[in-house]
């Protein structure tokens, strides 16, 4: 049989923004069915690091390969840019992103919200798109939502939209950007608890989160970030149960 | 009733000439107006360079004052190049500038740049995290345009787009000067004639006020359409 290639590859990125190194030479390895989670404060680089990863910000240095193609770069007076964007293209079609503030589109359904990249992305047939996003709908528990706007659902409910959403494009490496950030408390676990169940079914992750339980319970790494650098990685029960290192036992320590 | 000395059929075509003069000065405003908000958006220097040398000129200049320079330095200009085919290759090409096009163009190119600043505006309230998400999704910057920009940029447009398309209605009433039958030439010489200037000034000035009254209508109904999503109680 022959070797299927990793979903996500990221080697050594670099960002800067003006005078400021926010991206130290980071690498990390999505193999399937890995749900790899960033830590870290606020301005450590782990969202930055995120959107490295689709592109939308780019890279100044590093490699990106998306189930083993590798991104190609070119130097421009504005930087290093993608020479090819089509392929860019492609590679995010295999790389859904949840967003922390949602991003629905505003002037659309939740149903047309989530048939709209497989239709005029993917090519697929309407109908075909329609039906797998009822299962969708169905899945995230907003069946009854399928004709809402955004604005007239619940942050919760966009959130778990949003994953159809995702979900619908059958992505090779789903990215999670802080996805409970900006919801009431109470909406919180809903969203976890589809999330936890697309890592259950083998889905490959990475996100951004600030909810340690959930990473300590979900993930098969945590990535400990510091100030563009990767301070500590390992498994949750190593990374949460033995920190090795100060700023991580200070990061982790309960706070008042 | 009111007597319009045969001159009905004549006021009528000459309404038509200037329904579609509005039109089609309008649908070639529009293009214009986008590629204008491009390009003062765009990165490339030259390109927004460009953008405001074009939107400052028409906007210092009165329109009357381009029609003319459009129309007849047009022609001059026209006539000389093909002067110039003529001497180098032996190409006898003559070229008239018709009244209609010229009327359109120049209207076209004065509204394109007012039209040009209420797209940028409207282009700029559209929400950045709508526009990463189309992109995250594998959108190229044509579908984002056609499917996520333009829908969600014209409900904050749609107030200046009716705004500049009554103005530029009554702006129709220039091409006259550059003598095109439209419906108020048609009026002048029906009052001179006649010299009943009241009858059909009146007549011009309702006709008028009902294609801006259907337009209201339409761009409110417009508005209602891309408003759908926004703004609505949780």
């Amino acid at each position: 049989m022959a070797e299927t290639p990793i979903p996500l590859e990221v080697r050594n990125i670099t960002k800067r923004f003006g005078d400021t190194d926010v991206l130290k030479g980071l690498s990390l390895e999505a193999r399937k069915g890995d749900v790899i989670t960033l830590i870290g404060a606020s301005g450590s680089g782990k969202s930055t690091f995120l959107r490295c990863m689709n592109l939308l910000e780019q890279p100044d240095e590093g490699e990106l390969i998306v189930h083993g193609e590798a991104i190609r770069f070119k130097e421009t007076k504005h930087g290093r840019e993608p020479a090819d964007w089509q392929q860019v293209v492609n590679m995010r079609a295999k790389l859904s992103m949840v967003f922390q503030n949602f991003n629905l589109w505003a002037h659309m359904t939740l149903l047309e919200n989530i048939i709209e990249a497989p239709v005029h992305v993917l090519g697929k047939p309407r109908k075909e798109a329609i039906e797998q996003a009822h299962v969708l709908l169905e899945r995230v528990g907003l069946t009854e939502r399928a004709n809402a706007y955004p604005a007239q659902m619940s942050g919760g409910q966009q959130q778990r939209g949003a994953i159809a959403r995702a979900l619908a494009m059958d992505p090779e490496v789903m990215l999670f950007d802080e996805p409970t950030s900006a919801l009431d408390p109470e909406l919180v676990g809903d969203v976890l608890k589809v999330m936890r169940g697309l890592a259950d079914e083998g889905r490959t992750m990475i996100l951004v989160t600030h909810e340690m339980a959930f990473a300590r319970d979900v993930s098969t790494e945590v990535i400990y970030l510091h100030q563009g650098v990767i301070e500590e990685s390992g498994p949750p029960e190593a990374v949460f149960g033995n920190p090795r290192s100060e700023r991580l036992k200070q990061f982790l320590a309960p706070k008042h | 009733m009111i007597n319009l000395h045969g001159y009905g059929p004549r006021l009528l075509e000459g309404a038509l000439i200037t329904v579609e003069l509005a039109v089609l000065s309008l649908l070639l405003a529009i293009v214009l107006g986008l590629i204008t908000a491009s390009a003062k958006m765009s990165r490339s220097r030259a390109a927004h360079a460009i953008g405001t040398l074009y939107t400052t000129i028409i906007r210092g200049v009165p329109d009357l004052v381009l029609m003319m320079l459009l129309f007849f330095g047009g022609q001059i200009g026209i006539n000389a190049i093909t002067d110039q085919l003529y001497a180098h290759f032996g190409w006898d090409i003559f070229i008239n500038v018709n009244e209609f096009v010229a009327g359109v163009i120049t209207i076209g190119l004065i509204f394109g740049a007012y039209m040009g600043e209420t797209f940028r505006g409207a282009f700029l309230a559209v929400e950045s995290g709508q526009i990463e998400a189309g992109r995250a999704y594998g959108m190229g910057p044509w579908l984002v345009f056609r499917r996520i920009r333009f829908p969600q940029m014209m409900r904050h447009a749609i107030p200046g787009l009716s705004n500049n398309w009554m103005v530029l209605l009554k702006t129709t009433a220039l091409v006259s000067v550059i003598g095109l039958s439209d419906m108020v030439r048609v009026a002048a010489e029906a009052s001179k004639a006649t010299r009943e200037p009241f009858t059909f000034m009146i007549i011009v000035a309702a006709v008028y006020l009902l294609i801006a009254s259907v337009s209201e209508w339409g761009f409110a109904r417009l508005q209602k359409r891309y408003d759908v999503g926004f703004g609505e109680v949780k």
